[in-house]
């Protein structure tokens, strides 16, 4: 064996006892917090579930089971009816992105540090609106333009608009203040403008991030457009809630297929252009 | 009695892929303490990797204790693997855990999935960790994170992790190319004289001709995946070096 | 001047636009830009009148939206509702997030015990469920097992699985093999390597993507009650359809104050995780 060093007789030594002991007092601490949160959550699912469900009306296992068999099934005479929600909803999905985009660009502009033009005020503003456009869902800004401006296709496209702002603005004001000032400085000394330091400098460096995240986004919304519907903002999610609500369950189907695959074409889509892009 | 015996064994990444070993054959003895060595590229890493199958070899045998390592079944391989201790160049220790973790995670081959849940690990295996610990002169780190340590310090817990298998034989996967020239000599220094008390023997890939040359007694110079040498350290000269290095390396 | 004569060695002309990349790049901007007002055609939107309804908007708003009936809210009854519209939120995340981690193992290609059949299987699951909207799968499990907060708790389980699981497959497949070809060397099996070799490496990240299943679970939480999956909505339904707009104004007060403590809570979640890394 090594022979170590003297002080070993006077500090104490690390023996198995010791390491033992101390794992199984942290076993038994970890213990105890997860008995205190699985009772926290037993409760609460004896509070919402057990509580508050229909166990008659839901019946058997078998009974539950032979609803959820109602589903399965296409009703093909829809198909014909679906094709012009399909493309309303689509068409709803890109606009409301091309909007949210649009209300992105002062969004991601006041929300960056470095570029903020009065950062007390404008910073605030944009990172509050921000958090407004994500904490909300769509379906309530759905109700919401939807008392206001009435029903159809236009304020689905507002409701997609301002739920994108969020996330887009977000992470193109992250980019924005990760860029690397170089070039800026770089445009900046050879006499350039602003908004010439905006088009060569800043946007460049920040270009396929900020194209990533609005495909992204609007990949979602493809998602969210076709059951906005269900609240009177157009598309698909209309004809769903009508096949619901005449109990035509494999019509109810067949529309959740379409939006598959609507989807599929978005997922395609944005592999495509994410592909060029690198 | 030879631990490993390899016979023309070939290996490449994928089916389609460039053959990366061509016809190698060796044996390494029960007191061997064996380098390979050859320039980047020579197949050096998959070789020592193809020992415990972390890459499959796609033709040849490989007998180790008396096992063919290639027709091994899966479920066997678990077995196999506790047999073979390895030190690697990364030193690949969990960086979030403490030493003492990281060492006892060399008996994970040896302990149930439920123990492993809990990392209880029974107290036999934690006095050896500690024994290996303080003969690799870390005692003191014992509760460290591995992130917290010097590399030289983290190879010492590689090696304290590696002989916790009590393996039969100790892989070797460019052990010091990561650490300085004083340290890699410490290292290896350490290696050789616990593989010598121990009594385990040892197949080390090496960067370092010079470290090769003091410290194994036995070399394989690879090129281009051929074997280009086989024999003791002392039938080794310099025109030798020269032709599995195709340049002046000494 | 020059001093040599660089005109034979000069070799073509350079010019901005490139052939096919420029015209594949320009035409599709062309196409999406035609189809975009195309669009704007079909759905008949009424580019002229939307200048004008901004004003309306506004008017609307101060008509019928205000003053909120903010006492319709302070109600001990509503306050049942967000407390159970809370334990819904958590309890979908939870067990949306007890499903996640063998999903997510399953779906990484790196670490999955299958790569020719639980790896496609898990991948598909995980896409199957985030390509079901939250709201649809609150409509199809209210309809299979009634109205409900077991509805809501399913729907919300089964959402959070499809893009947690996608994460959690992503953080896998982005770690360093090396440890975990080493804690392989050791005759580890499957299941130990991943506790320790993966799970030590993913545990922040892993903090991170369940602070943020909680958000958006609870985001959805509040709204899945508009179609009677238990929680809060169910009020606002109740409102919209007998357009009690003052009491709506109020509701969705509340479930914006509501969301914004969410935020803080995780956000400071996020930070104390951020330091313990």
């Amino acid at each position: 064996m090594s022979d170590m060093h003297d002080d070993d007789a006077i500090a104490p030594r690390i023996t198995s006892d010791i390491i033992l002991e101390r794992r199984r007092k942290s076993r038994y601490f970890q213990g105890c917090v997860y008995l205190v949160l699985g009772a926290l959550v037993v409760w609460s699912i004896q509070v919402t579930i057990i509580e508050d469900t229909d166990w008659e009306r839901m019946g058997s296992v078998a009974q539950v089971l032979e609803s959820a068999n109602r589903f399965f099934g296409i009703d093909y005479a829809l198909f014909k009816d679906l094709l012009v929600p399909t493309i309303e909803t689509f068409m709803i999905a890109c606009l409301g992105t091309l909007l949210g985009v649009i209300i992105c660009i002062p969004a991601a502009w006041f929300g960056a540090k470095n570029i903020t033009p009065f950062k007390p005020i404008t910073y605030p503003i944009a990172r509050m609106m921000m958090t407004i456009s994500r904490s909300i869902h769509e379906i309530v800004w759905a109700l919401f333009f939807v008392a206001v401006v009435g029903l159809g296709a236009l304020p689905g496209i507002f409701a997609l608009a301002v739920r994108s702002v969020g996330f887009i603005a977000k992470m193109s004001a992250e980019a924005i203040e990760d860029i690397d000032p170089g070039p800026v400085e770089a445009i900046r000394s050879v006499g350039g403008s602003n908004f010439q330091i905006l088009l060569y400098a800043i946007l460049p460096q920040i270009w396929p991030q900020v194209i990533g995240v609005i495909i992204f986004e609007w990949e979602i919304n493809i998602r969210r457009s076709a059951i906005l519907g269900l609240v009177g903002a157009g598309g698909l999610g209309l004809v769903f809630f009508r096949q619901m609500n005449t109990f035509n369950y494999h019509g109810v189907m067949t529309v959740i297929i379409a939006v598959f695959g609507l989807i599929v074409i978005g997922e395609v889509v944005s592999h495509r252009i994410r592909r060029s892009l690198i | 009695m030879a631990i490993l015996e390899i016979s023309n064994l070939h290996a490449s990444y994928s089916v389609t892929g460039p053959e990366i070993l061509k016809d190698i054959s060796f044996t390494v003895e029960d007191d061997d303490f064996f380098a390979i060595i050859g320039p980047s590229g020579a197949g050096k890493s998959t070789l020592i990797r193809c020992i415990n199958r972390l890459v499959e070899p796609s033709k040849g045998e490989i007998i180790f204790d008396g096992r063919n390592v290639t027709k091994l079944p899966k479920r066997e391989l678990r077995t196999l693997r506790r047999d073979i201790g390895v030190i690697f160049q990364e030193f690949n220790l969990i960086e979030r855990m403490s030493v003492m973790d990281n060492v006892l995670s060399g008996r994970l081959g040896y302990t149930s999935n439920l123990r492993t849940l809990f990392r209880a690990f029974p107290r036999k295996d934690i006095d050896h960790g500690l024994q290996l610990l303080d003969r690799v002169g870390l005692i003191e780190f014992v509760d460290k994170r591995a992130d917290e340590l010097s590399g030289g310090q983290r190879q010492r817990v590689g090696i304290a992790r590696a002989l916790m298998q009590n393996p039969k034989m100790l892989l070797l996967d460019e052990p010091t190319s990561a650490l300085d020239p004083k340290i890699s000599r410490e290292i290896m220094g350490l290696i050789k004289q616990m593989a010598t008390e121990l009594k385990v023997p040892c197949l080390c890939n090496i960067h370092d001709v010079q470290l090769a040359m003091e410290f194994c007694n036995k070399i394989i110079g690879l090129q281009d995946g051929y074997m280009k040498f086989y024999g003791p350290t002392e039938e080794m000269n310099k025109e030798k070096l020269d032709d599995i290095y195709a340049m002046e390396v000494l | 001047m020059l001093s040599k004569d660089t005109s034979n060695t000069v070799p073509i002309a350079w010019s901005r636009y490139k052939f096919p990349g420029s015209l594949i790049r320009y035409g599709a901007w062309l196409s999406a830009f035609v189809f975009l007002v195309y669009s704007i055609e079909y759905l008949n939107i009424p580019l002229d009148r939307l200048l004008g309804m901004f004003g309306r908007m506004g008017d609307t708003i101060a008509n019928r939206y205000y003053p909120p009936d903010i006492e319709y809210i302070m109600d001990a009854e509503y306050f049942e509702y967000v407390v159970e519209t809370i334990q819904m939120a958590y309890l979908g995340a939870l067990f949306g997030l007890a499903m996640t981690v063998p999903l997510g193992w399953f779906a990484s290609y790196n670490m999955t015990p299958s790569r020719r059949f639980v790896y496609p299987i898990a991948r598909l699951i995980t896409m199957g469920c985030r390509a079901v909207h939250e709201m649809i799968w609150a409509i199809l499990f209210v309809s299979i097992l009634g109205f409900g907060m077991l509805a809501g708790v399913l729907a919300l389980t089964f959402f959070c699985t499809g893009f947690a699981g996608k994460l959690l497959a992503e953080e896998i497949e982005a770690i360093d093999m090396g440890p975990v070809d080493a804690i392989r060397s050791t005759g580890a099996n499957l299941f130990q390597t991943m506790i320790f070799g993966v799970f030590p490496q993913i545990r922040v990240a892993f903090t991170g993507i369940a602070i943020y299943t909680w958000d958006v679970a609870f985001r959805a939480a509040t709204v899945v009650g508009f179609f009677g999956a238990g929680g809060m909505g169910w009020y606002l339904k109740r409102n919209v359809m007998q357009i009690e707009t003052e009491r709506v104004a109020a509701i969705l007060i509340s479930i914006l104050i509501l969301v914004m403590i969410s935020e803080t809570v995780s956000a400071w979640a996020r930070n104390k995780a951020m330091k313990m890394k």
